[in-house]
């Protein structure tokens, strides 16, 4: 192992940090999906948790998704970030001792007490924002903490030489700090239909300010830095990039079709969701046409994982584009087909980006431990749980959605669900479950440095200045 | 002006426009719907809408606290099946105590926003305490720490809930008539097909809610025993017990007591009533959802339960007693032809027995005179009335019985 190579690939990186913040997306990643796991059982054994409060369904979907969100999602964003700023910056992130301060706020101040909070009953009803709100402002300060830790480099060298993915890096930590607040707040005092036109607000931005912006970002930086070629066009992603930030936010209300929100309110939220799609598709097909040459499913596994994201972000933005319009929205709202949406964005998307992401950095860690086998089993295991989920809830949604319209009694949608809860909970989950831990196992156990040794095995171990040009923009300047 | 300095200008330029842009999305999204809704609401509202009670506002803590809006939403939708299933859509006046708002995203049971007067309070202790004790397809988690241990001995956590859950659509609804009339005109809504909507019908229109009176859609009498058995052990048997006997898992926790409908022979309309309207003033709510051939083929499946058998024949002597202890004793509510219709009976919270469409065993008829019914205006008569006495009415109520003549 020429550790010579590895120093110049990855410049200034700080790899205790990208370590330490994987390690931690990864465990909490655990916690949340046994969260999620336990709440699909008990659809089919609604006594399993015996009564105990904390172990009832309601407070463990609080600490699914904010786990989910916050914890995996945030913590593999972060590690990520550790990996990439340098490389795109050419400048190290601010301050390690920030760095240190940042994990431990994010995961013993918001993450820990986060969890212990809702799990005893303290929690907001909110979707996408159920940590109560002295876990917020702990938020808020962490994500102002990230502001300052990543987005600083990016400057030194002004705007023309920002590529993609630190577009989308400033967009998502800036954005998320006007967002976070708003959605966490503003419902708390604003009544009624009006603090859920907020909530409605919230709840895309969430996902469309935070997950998506890191999520593209880490895709962006993936791809070229894998296949060793520059992307397609920077044309596109320009375009791409400025489309999602003014066309994402103006999506929120269409959680709220045929409510008491003011009709032309919704109508401007359908149409920016469709308009969405458009953007999805221009997004997707740069991305793809920079994938060309790699094969559909890439050898590099942390290639493979962005690449599967990709499919994955064009399906489920298409059926979101789909499911805000009306007639179709009447139908499916309010069923499974929305869990298995937000799952194929969630996990389909967001997660398949930061897993190859957090995949592609360890590989450049040159210590850390890297298990070959085991993460190729993750991927597989992922894929086939996440479609046995996705289509089965899509199916239970349209079964749901039509008993409800031919006005069956009630509890028939309940009845009629069971076989489809029972794939989930037996099926997909335990497909997941393995996945997950087939993850973890393959980022903590392997050869150290075994990472690194399978990229030179596989296409050589030139530094990434030289092959992927276009990633990092040419010192000096075009001006 | 060089490549360079363009671009970084129109970067800028871009920069605050995205900033611009979010801010655009939530004045367009947020704060301009926001004003909308506050002028609705102050146009729409009562001038003293009802508010929460401390007791409700507590029990609003504890259902935001268990996540209850993951799987019952509080919203009703400008839809006709929403409309249809849970009543007249939510208008902005009906959320404006609500902070923050519990509309949810997903209905996995069914949607609460008219939870007011829908069910019984003991139902609700209930199925809080162990869902499946009252409906045995639920798959709602128990919740048994509002309890003291058994579903009649709920805590304060639990009477804070219900209290909640009863001031569900309590707003709209009490805002009568007056209310919808006043809300109807300040809308203005002569041409827009969705606010038209919010007042188009009942308030609401929940199908188990319980009624009072009311006709029963003919059902063609149904042979189909055994899907009337496999609709009672569905639906039934979690209160009234797999053979019928009323003691089912949930049982204990009603008063009255499932009705024993081993113990009684019952005319086809009286079973189609108690289906289609439900039992008010007990636990036992309407089946209006369900469909009229599966209604015809419970009531067939209930009746089939009600073991007929020869009763001892009324000793010659007391024939007359029991006319006359029932005219001066029960005929006030059951009414002088045991038709449940006595002069006393609208003033009670429930109807009185009708005998001539449902008649006990001799031995329930006892039982019954001698202890009352618990939960019920049907009084203990043991201290009152004699032995022969009680043995004259329990004989004489059943000579009511028509077995659906009319």
């Amino acid at each position: 192992m020429d550790d010579t190579a590895v120093h110049r690939a990855v410049p200034r990186v700080d790899t205790t940090l990208v370590h330490a913040h994987g390690i931690a997306a990864l465990v909490t990643l655990l916690v949340s999906v046994t969260c999620g796991i336990i709440v699909a059982f008990q659809l089919l054994y609604p006594d399993l948790g015996a009564g105990a409060p904390w172990l009832s369904w309601g407070r463990l979907r609080y600490a699914h998704t904010q786990g989910i969100m916050l914890g995996w999602l945030g913590n593999a964003f972060f590690a990520f970030l550790y990996h990439a700023v340098p490389i795109l910056s050419g400048r190290p992130v601010t301050s390690g001792r920030l760095g240190r301060w940042l994990f431990a706020v994010w995961n013993f101040a918001v993450m820990l007490p986060g969890w212990v909070l809702v799990l005893s009953g303290v929690s907001q009803p909110l979707e996408w924002a159920e940590f109560p709100l002295v876990v917020d402002a702990v938020v808020v300060v962490a994500l102002a903490m990230a502001a300052v830790q990543f987005l600083p480099a990016f400057f030194a060298r002004g705007l023309e030489y920002l590529y993609v993915s630190s577009w989308y890096i400033i967009g998502g930590l800036v954005f998320t700090l006007l967002a976070y607040p708003m959605g966490n707040l503003v419902p708390e005092y604003v009544a009624g239909a009006s603090g859920a036109a907020f909530s409605g607000l919230w709840i895309h931005d969430a996902v469309g300010l935070f997950v998506t912006p890191l999520a593209l970002a880490i895709i962006y930086f993936v791809i070229p830095a894998a296949t060793r070629r520059p992307i397609y066009s920077h044309f596109l992603s320009m375009l791409g990039f400025w489309l999602l930030f003014f066309l994402y936010p103006l999506n929120g209300t269409h959680h709220y079709v045929y409510s008491v929100i003011p009709m032309s309110a919704q109508l401007a939220a359908i149409t920016a969701s469709a308009l969405l799609g458009v953007d999805v598709i221009i997004v997707v097909a740069n991305l793809l046409l920079s994938l060309r040459g790699a094969g559909f499913l890439p050898r590099d596994p942390g290639l493979r994982f962005v690449a599967t994201g990709t499919y994955f972000y064009l399906v489920v933005s298409i059926q979101g584009s789909m499911q805000a319009q009306m007639a179709v929205n009447q139908a499916v709202h309010f069923t499974d087909w929305v869990v298995g949406h937000s799952h194929l964005a969630m996990l389909g998307f967001a997660s398949f980006a930061a897993a190859g992401g957090l995949v592609h950095a360890w590989q450049r860690i040159p210590w850390a431990r890297y298990n070959a086998r085991a993460i190729n089993h993750a991927y597989w295991l992922l894929v086939a749980g996440l479609l046995l989920m996705v289509v089965d809830l899509t199916i239970a949604g349209l079964v749901q959605g039509q008993l409800w319209a031919d006005g069956a009694p009630w509890i028939e949608s309940v009845r009629a669900s069971r076989v489809y809860w029972v794939i989930r909970a037996h099926g997909a989950s335990w497909l997941l479950a393995g996945g997950f831990i087939s993850l973890l196992v393959g980022l903590t156990t392997g050869p150290r440095g075994g990472g690194w040794q399978a990229v030179e095995d596989r296409i050589g171990a030139a530094p990434i200045e030289q092959v992927a040009p276009k990633l990092v923009p040419v010192t000096g300047g075009a001006a | 002006m060089s490549a360079g300095r363009a671009v970084r200008k129109a970067y800028l330029v871009a920069s605050v426009a995205g900033v611009l842009f979010f801010a655009m999305s939530v004045g367009l999204l947020g704060i301009w719907p926001r004003r909308v809704i506050e002028a609705q609401t102050a146009a729409m509202s009562p001038e003293h809408p009802l508010g929460l009670s401390d007791s409700a506002l507590r029990g609003r803590a504890i259902y935001a606290r268990e996540g209850c809006a993951y799987c019952h939403t509080q919203q009703i939708r400008y839809l006709h099946p929403d409309m249809a299933r849970f009543g007249a859509p939510t208008l902005a006046w009906e959320t404006r105590f609500d902070y923050p708002h519990l509309w949810g995203t997903r209905r996995i049971g069914p949607d609460l926003s008219r939870a007011a007067g829908t069910r019984s309070a003991d139902w609700h202790y209930a199925h809080l305490f162990a869902p499946r004790s009252v409906v045995s397809l639920s798959v709602m988690p128990a919740y048994p720490a509002l309890f003291d241990g058994a579903a009649d001995r709920p805590r304060q956590e639990a009477r804070d809930l219900l209290a909640y859950l009863e001031s569900l659509g309590r707003a709209r609804e009490l805002a009568g008539p007056e209310g919808e009339a006043h809300a109807r005109e300040a809308c203005n809504c002569a041409d827009d097909e969705m606010r038209q909507m919010a007042f188009a019908g009942p308030v609401n229109a929940h199908p188990a809610k319980a009624r009072r009176r009311g006709g029963v859609p003919a059902l063609a009498p149904s042979s189909d025993l055994a899907r009337g058995q496999q609709l009672f052990g569905d639906h039934c048997a979690s209160c009234h017990g797999a053979t019928g006997a009323g003691d089912g898992p949930g049982a204990s926790a009603l008063r009255p007591r499932p009705a024993n409908l081993i113990e009684h022979e019952y005319s086809n309309r009286r079973v189609a009533e108690a289906l289609w309207h439900g039992v008010s003033g007990t636990a036992m709510p309407a089946w209006r959802d369900h469909p009229l051939n599966d209604v015809a083929a419970l009531v067939a499946g209930v009746r089939a339960l009600g073991a007929v058998r020869d009763e001892p024949a009324l000793p010659a002597h007391l024939a007359e007693l029991g006319a006359r202890v029932y005219a001066a004793n029960c005929a006030q509510c059951h009414g002088a032809e045991g038709d449940g219709r006595g002069s006393a009976a609208d003033a009670l919270p429930m109807a009185p027995t009708d005998f001539r469409a449902q008649r006990p065993t001799l031995n329930q008829s006892l039982q019954v005179l001698r202890n009352g019914v618990d939960g019920t205006p049907m009084a203990p008569w043991s201290g009152r009335l004699g032995a022969d006495e009680m043995l004259a009415v329990a004989h004489y109520v059943r000579g009511f019985y028509d077995g659906g003549a009319r």
